[in-house]
């Protein structure tokens, strides 16, 4: 593939060796600029968070070794705790509508055949819009006015306009909803393409042997479907537990802190209060708790595709 | 019977089908149609969807307040980043599919680790840097971000892409008399065309609807992106909703219309990468 000069006086061997060098060569020069921008700006900014982490940083000025004050008064602050807590009923909130949503909606598109490509086009839109983009038009939505589109949908039942954003009760299921109305159809791919790779031999066996059609779900697809499933709860779980744009869009983490995750008190920490130190401390401890979610999810795939093959 | 009970199956699929659209679409039309709209006519009871008497007006008043310049902003930084890094990231994809690079499986494990990381986590120690750098807040800082998310998925897409082509078609061409450049301009990258094109509709995607990247890494008003020009005219004109849904509409007609384009490329790309890795 790289071509060596055929030059007679050259011995054999030694040819195939220059030729191999120069393959390495070109092959380190291509791929080289990738290596370099993805380490310089993934790899030692990671590294760099842990170190300021350590230290005092405020509005950009380093004031020194700090140890591990800024995780001591992290932890030792009930409002991380808490934060923490509606992190993980953000995450689990948002994986338990969307993933039976991407599941239906992956199961109608198989049904319909070529008409399901254009209900899997229709219900993809919403992933091609910018997160704070579909958080000021859901506010448009969700205003609790007359003339609002959903307080006039609620009048229609009879229902006085809901201010659903500024209910501490509603505005975490609220967030929640619009974050998986953006982003289940994304899971719905992965899912459908899971269930493109089950024979469809098996259903007609299935249904030779009398099967009804829930048994058929829950012998069949369900069982073929759990690594592209697995693969669906990976991605949407990091996704989820790191989304700040739709709370900031939102809610601004409130009211009373009822949206504030700790994805939104790293940005309220770090970028708007600039205390960078902490804000670090923050960021490490989600880092962390990602790193955590994801060996387990390889953890549960491995195990899936090992226990399959 | 069962012919009876798989017609209602069928139709009760559909009404599902259609619900499902109207749920995710209505919102989209709503904002649509609300940008189209004279204030007096904007919170009308009961609401009209199709505005009476149609008006551009919002859309004007946003020009008014430069948000075209925001826009320009916006894909000036898409461009340059999706450009860099499906040229870097395909280069790459290319190599390491073709040539003996030394440390190959410790670069796809690179790769593949830098994608589950997310770029949020880093952004606080990513400021930190571009500030001491001289890079925070100006018109380089977004474009290396953006571009060195996007390289490891130009990577993974292209390189598998490569994978199923068979380099005997490039040996021919150097055969024929085709020269290395040709042979790439040529042969190759015709032949990576939807791994290219599913990479940079994603890079498009991420560049564009960034916001968090853009509030965090650049101040002055004339390097803004376009969401982030939005939210700061919410901040001065809350009530504007008018104004507000043409500023969504402006945003959301770019990335709509490419995914519209290219969505087979792009959802080809998420589901053979799930279906094979």
């Amino acid at each position: 593939m790289v071509s060596v000069p055929a030059s007679g006086t050259t011995p054999f061997t030694r040819s195939i060796e220059d030729a191999a060098r120069a393959g390495r060569r070109v092959g380190t020069t291509l791929v080289g600029p990738a290596v370099l921008v993805v380490i310089a700006v993934n790899i030692l900014p990671a590294f760099f968070g842990f170190y300021s982490s350590l230290r005092k940083i405020f509005f950009f000025g380093d004031e020194g070794f700090a140890g591990l004050d800024n995780f001591r008064s992290l932890f030792a602050d009930p409002l991380t705790w808490e934060a923490i807590g509606r992190s993980l009923i953000f995450t689990f909130g948002a994986l338990a509508l969307a993933v039976p949503l991407a599941l239906l909606a992956a199961l109608a598109v198989r049904e319909l055949g070529a008409r399901g490509r254009i209900l899997l086009t229709i219900l993809l839109v919403p992933w091609a819009m910018s997160p704070i983009v579909v958080a000021l038009l859901w506010k448009w939505i969700l205003l609790p006015s007359p003339g609002g589109l959903f307080a006039s949908i609620l009048a229609t039942f009879g229902m006085p306009p809901a201010n659903l954003l500024s209910n501490p009760t509603w505005a975490m299921p609220t967030v929640i909803a619009v974050a998986v109305w953006r982003t289940f159809a994304f899971a719905a791919i992965i899912l459908t393409a899971g269930l493109g790779q089950i024979p469809k031999d098996l259903y007609k066996a299935a249904a030779v042997d009398g099967l009804t059609a829930m048994e058929r779900f829950s012998r069949i697809t369900v069982p073929l479907l759990a690594p592209s499933i697995l693969i669906v709860l990976s991605m949407l779980t990091i996704s989820y537990f790191n989304e700040v744009q739709v709370i900031i869009g939102l809610t601004s983490g409130g009211p009373i802190h009822s949206t504030t995750t700790l994805a939104y008190q790293l940005y309220l920490t770090g970028f708007v209060e600039l205390d960078q130190g902490r804000g670090n401390a923050i960021a490490v401890v989600m880092f962390l708790i990602n790193l955590v979610l994801i060996v387990g999810y390889v953890q549960l795939l491995g195990n899936k595709k090992g226990g399959e093959g | 019977m069962n012919q009876g009970m798989r017609l209602t199956g069928r139709a009760a699929l559909l009404a599902a089908s259609a619900l499902a659209s109207v749920v995710v679409l209505g919102p989209i039309i709503w904002a649509l149609s609300t940008s189209l709209k004279s204030d007096n006519h904007i919170f009308a009871v009961p609401p009209r969807l199709i505005p009476d008497e149609p008006t551009l007006m919002h859309f004007q008043r946003l020009v008014a307040e430069g948000v075209q310049w925001s826009f320009l902003n916006s894909a000036f930084y898409t461009v340059v980043s999706v450009a860099f890094a499906v040229a870097v990231g395909g280069t790459a994809g290319y190599a390491l599919v073709r040539y003996p690079v030394p440390a190959k499986r410790a670069l796809l494990v690179l790769f593949m680790g830098v994608m589950s990381i997310p770029s949020y986590a880093l952004l606080l120690p990513t400021q930190v840097i571009f500030v001491r750098l001289g890079i925070f807040d100006t018109r380089l800082a977004l474009p290396i971000l953006y571009a060195a998310h996007v390289i490891p998925f130009a990577v993974w897409m292209t390189r598998a892409h490569f994978a199923t082509v068979p380099r005997e078609l490039e040996q021919a061409a150097l055969v024929d008399g085709y020269s290395r450049f040709e042979a790439v301009w040529k042969v190759i990258i015709p032949g990576a065309r939807p791994a290219l094109i599913a990479a940079a509709a994603f890079g498009f995607l991420y560049a564009w609807n960034d916001y968090i990247t853009a509030t965090t890494m650049v101040e002055s008003p004339d390097l803004r992106t376009l969401p982030v020009a939005l939210i700061f005219f919410q901040g001065f004109h809350g009530r504007d909703w008018g104004a507000l849904m043409a500023g969504v509409v402006i945003a959301t007609l770019p990335p709509i219309v490419l995914f519209l384009v290219y969505r087979r490329y792009l959802i080809g790309g998420f589901s053979e990468g799930s279906v094979k890795g």
